[in-house]
């Protein structure tokens, strides 16, 4: 039989003949009624001619539809059957077919959104990320938390309070390490940071360094000298915990190398490097007419002493004689003994350092008593009382060697004396006295070390002895340390091997400091040492003046007008 | 004519800059003889420091200038060649100012902010000199639209004969045709690779579903199959297509916002030395 198919595709239709009793009806281009839908399975069902046509649906899944068949539908006209999607109708057929069928898409499958629809989000930009924003956020973030916050205490704003126990105050403004010796003081910022916006004054420095000395005294006129200059001009701080200030020579030579430019009293000389150009040292002198400074040159350098003491002879290599030890050889260290410092030495004193061999004993053939050293006086008084005590209580051996004539003490003797005994023991102890006194100052004792004057009258004899001058700091602006130049020899540094006479300054010269110390470059060999290593820059002896008539530099007449 | 990258502007004009600008300050800074040590405070650091800031202000004003196309102040080229090189000199200059200072402080934040910035910037450089010749290779003469055009004529030709095959063959199909997807994410934009991809998934699955077809069906199966790899072809070039393109634009999301970053920290470092001064 011939059966007619009419496909209604859009506004037209399409119409097909197909021979047979049968026709498949599904998906697939196969079958005789082709439902091209996705919805509709590969083989859905058949129409098969049973005196008339009827519609039949397998198990989902299942192909073998004739068998096992859960729908079965006879058709009618003007009955259509749902398929699918589909409408399958049964028409009258026209001349010539014996079965006619038509068929229609009822339910049309969306059409599925082509992949434009889905591909909208293609940039970062889509996707809500954001430079803008993540920009403007985080330069906010950072204003708030390292600037807004922290400059609410030195900046007096309303959040001073917070700021100061915020997690992140001005701590993180700090550049770096602050010496060691300002480390207590470096969580405060404002302990030197006193104004906004304004340098660190000095007088923030002074508060503790009150005691700092100026570089010159007042005679050099300081102020105009250092105008401008503050603390921090050399002093520069969060730079390491070791110094605020560098140790070389730069800052020393800008006006040593030619001071008389800077400084038209200046007396120092021009300088400009330890190991080249370092002029010759000068000595201070302890004179009658107060301090005197001495360049060393040429000649030698005399301080006067009025004390007899010759090096030489004690340091003879053979010995010297003395009355406790025997002969001994003498060095240094047995009269220059250091000071608790360990950086200079004890003063020389008599009883300490020359009284051993040195005795005062004035009538040794009787008694190891000494006079005591200092005034003259003193020891006459003693002397006097020793002869006294010996006329009245002398035993006959003791009287004999002392007065060398025989007898004994008056009150050794039987019976009260008489007057005239009285007067001549007395006699003859004061003139035993005052013989021995004479001897011992001008001849035997006091004269060996000291310059003795004389004072005749026509009662007695007065000595005046000259006061010994031991200068204990040649070079008071120096810097030294006995003790770090412990490991050198003493005589390499001060030669007094051959000084005959006390005057002699045995003071080491340049010359000799050379021969360890370079400048402020490396040498092989040589120490580096600039200026700083024996000089200073803060004068204890010219006093920082807190309240001068002008003040010293600019910074501080700002700071001292408040 | 020959294409000259903007590294070449102008014969290296801007490079030769650059190098005189670090020699400079180099020179500068093994001449001074600092009060105690090179830093920032010292006349030659309050220099380099200054003549840092200017120059991060004005490679700021880069982003400005970009944008305005009718700017007559030389061109965009000129200006992006110069912000690369004397960006790169910044870093010399600025370290120099540091006098190699660094420590937990927002100066140092300052410092590594704009070493961040330069860093990302070179890289910026670096993905331009790289990515748009592979992304050339890749497109050739197509674009991104024609690519999703034709994946569209793809789709329909592929379900309209796809119609003919087993249900699951088909259902490979249908989810590919109706669920592939372009972009959407981050990390698809970035890596190029979309893990649940149904095409990709249809490509896997179809030869070990398609084994069991013969006749008419296994024709079409071929066919259909063959529509497939096109398409799953063409998706993996809209992909790195994309992906290049998110590289391009990725690091300008760190370059930028670290700029302004960077912006911030300078103020903080300039405003708080001058509060401690």
């Amino acid at each position: 039989m011939k059966i007619l198919v009419t496909t209604k595709v859009g506004r037209g239709q399409v119409r097909k003949t197909v021979s047979g009793d049968w026709l498949r009806v599904g998906r697939n281009t196969s079958c005789e009624i082709h439902l091209p839908d996705p919805r509709v399975p590969l083989e859905q069902g058949m129409i098969v001619y049973r005196d008339g046509l009827v519609y039949m649906e397998g198990e989902a899944g299942s192909q073998v539809i004739t068998r096992r068949s859960v729908r079965s539908e006879r058709m009618h006209y003007g009955e259509p059957l749902a398929v699918g999607p589909y409408r399958i109708e049964m028409t009258p057929p026209p001349p010539g077919f014996d079965a006619a069928l038509r068929v229609e898409l009822v339910h049309p499958l969306e059409a599925a959104p082509a992949l434009a629809a889905r591909a909208s989000e293609l940039t970062l930009g889509s996707l809500g990320l954001t430079k803008r924003w993540a920009a403007w956020l985080w330069a906010l973030a950072v204003l708030l938390i390292f600037l807004v916050v922290p400059m609410g205490r030195v900046l007096d704003l309303p959040w001073r309070g917070a700021s100061q126990t915020a997690l992140f105050g001005d701590k993180f403004w700090n550049p770096g390490p602050v010496t060691l010796a300002h480390q207590p003081i470096e969580p405060k910022c404002s302990a030197c940071h006193e104004m906004a916006f304004q340098h660190v004054k000095d007088r923030a420095c002074l508060e503790c360094h009150k005691n700092i000395g100026h570089h010159v005294g007042p005679e050099m006129k300081p102020a105009a000298m250092f105008e401008g200059a503050r603390c921090a001009t050399c002093h520069r701080e969060h730079k390491g915990v070791k110094a605020t200030h560098r140790d070389d020579d730069r800052f020393c030579v800008s006006c040593h190398q030619d001071l008389k430019s800077h400084a038209a009293g200046a007396t120092a000389a021009r300088v400009s490097d330890f190991a080249r150009d370092h002029p010759a040292f000068r000595v201070t002198l302890d004179e009658d007419g107060g301090k005197r400074r001495v360049r060393q040159g040429d000649a030698p350098v005399a301080q006067q002493t009025h004390l007899k003491f010759p090096h030489a002879t004690h340091l003879d290599p053979k010995g010297v004689k003395s009355p406790v030890q025997g002969r001994i050889r003498l060095d240094c260290s047995n009269c220059h003994k250091p000071d608790a410092s360990k950086r200079g030495f004890e003063p020389i004193s008599m009883p300490r350092q020359c009284q051993e061999c040195h005795t005062l004993q004035f009538e040794p053939a009787v008694t190891t008593r000494e006079v005591p050293h200092g005034k003259v006086a003193d020891a006459l008084t003693v002397i006097e009382e020793f002869y006294a005590n010996l006329a009245l209580k002398g035993t006959p051996d003791s009287f004999q060697k002392a007065f060398g004539v025989p007898g004994e003490g008056l009150l050794r003797r039987v019976g009260d004396p008489s007057p005239a005994e009285r007067q001549n023991a007395l006699a003859l102890a004061s003139r035993k006295a005052r013989q021995v006194g004479a001897d011992l100052v001008e001849v035997r004792v006091c004269k060996t070390c000291h310059e003795i004057a004389s004072v005749k009258s026509a009662q007695s004899t007065e000595w005046k002895v000259a006061p010994v001058r031991q200068n204990m700091s040649f070079m008071p602006h120096a810097r030294f340390d006995h003790q770090a130049h412990r490991q050198t020899k003493c005589a390499s540094c001060h030669d007094v091997q051959s000084s005959k006479s006390s005057a002699d300054v045995a003071m080491p010269t340049i010359k000799a400091c050379r021969e360890c110390h370079g400048g402020s470059r490396p040498i092989e060999g040589k120490v580096m040492s600039n200026c700083l290593l024996c000089h200073g820059f803060h004068d204890a002896t010219h006093p920082w003046n807190p309240n001068p008539a002008r003040p010293v530099t600019k910074v501080a007449e700002a700071t001292h007008a408040r | 004519m020959k294409h000259y990258s903007i590294l070449e502007y102008a014969r290296f004009r801007w490079f030769k800059a650059a190098v005189v600008l670090s020699l400079l300050a180099a020179a500068a800074y093994l001449w001074h003889d600092p009060p105690i040590k090179p830093y920032g405070g010292t006349w030659l650091g309050y220099t380099l420091g200054t003549i840092g800031a200017l120059l991060i202000l004005w490679l700021l004003w880069y982003g400005v200038r970009k944008r305005r196309y009718r700017s007559t102040s030389g061109t965009v080229q000129g200006w992006l060649s110069a912000h690369v090189y004397l960006g790169t000199a910044l870093v010399v200059i600025v370290t120099l100012h540091t006098g190699f200072e660094l420590g937990a402080n927002v100066h140092t934040l300052a410092y590594i902010l704009m070493l961040l910035v330069v860093l990302s910037g070179m890289y910026g450089v670096f993905v331009y000199l790289r990515v748009p010749r592979a992304m050339t290779e890749n497109l050739g003469e197509d674009s991104l639209d024609a690519l999703i055009l034709r994946v569209g004529d793809l789709d329909r030709d592929m379900r309209a004969r796809a119609m003919g095959l087993p249900d699951d063959l088909l259902a490979l199909i249908d989810r590919s045709v109706s669920d592939t997807r372009l972009g959407g994410s981050f990390m698809r934009l970035v890596t190029g690779i979309d893990r649940g991809c149904p095409t990709a998934h249809a490509v896997r699955a179809w030869p070990g579903m398609a084994r069991k077809l013969t006749g008419a069906s296994a024709r079409l199966d071929k066919e259909v199959y063959g529509l497939l790899l096109q398409k799953h072809q063409m998706l993996e070039r809209a992909r790195r297509d994309l992906k290049h393109k998110a590289i391009l634009d990725l690091w300008l999301y760190f370059h930028v916002p670290l700029a302004f970053m960077l912006l911030a920290a300078l103020v903080v470092h300039v405003v708080s030395v001058f509060i401690y001064w």
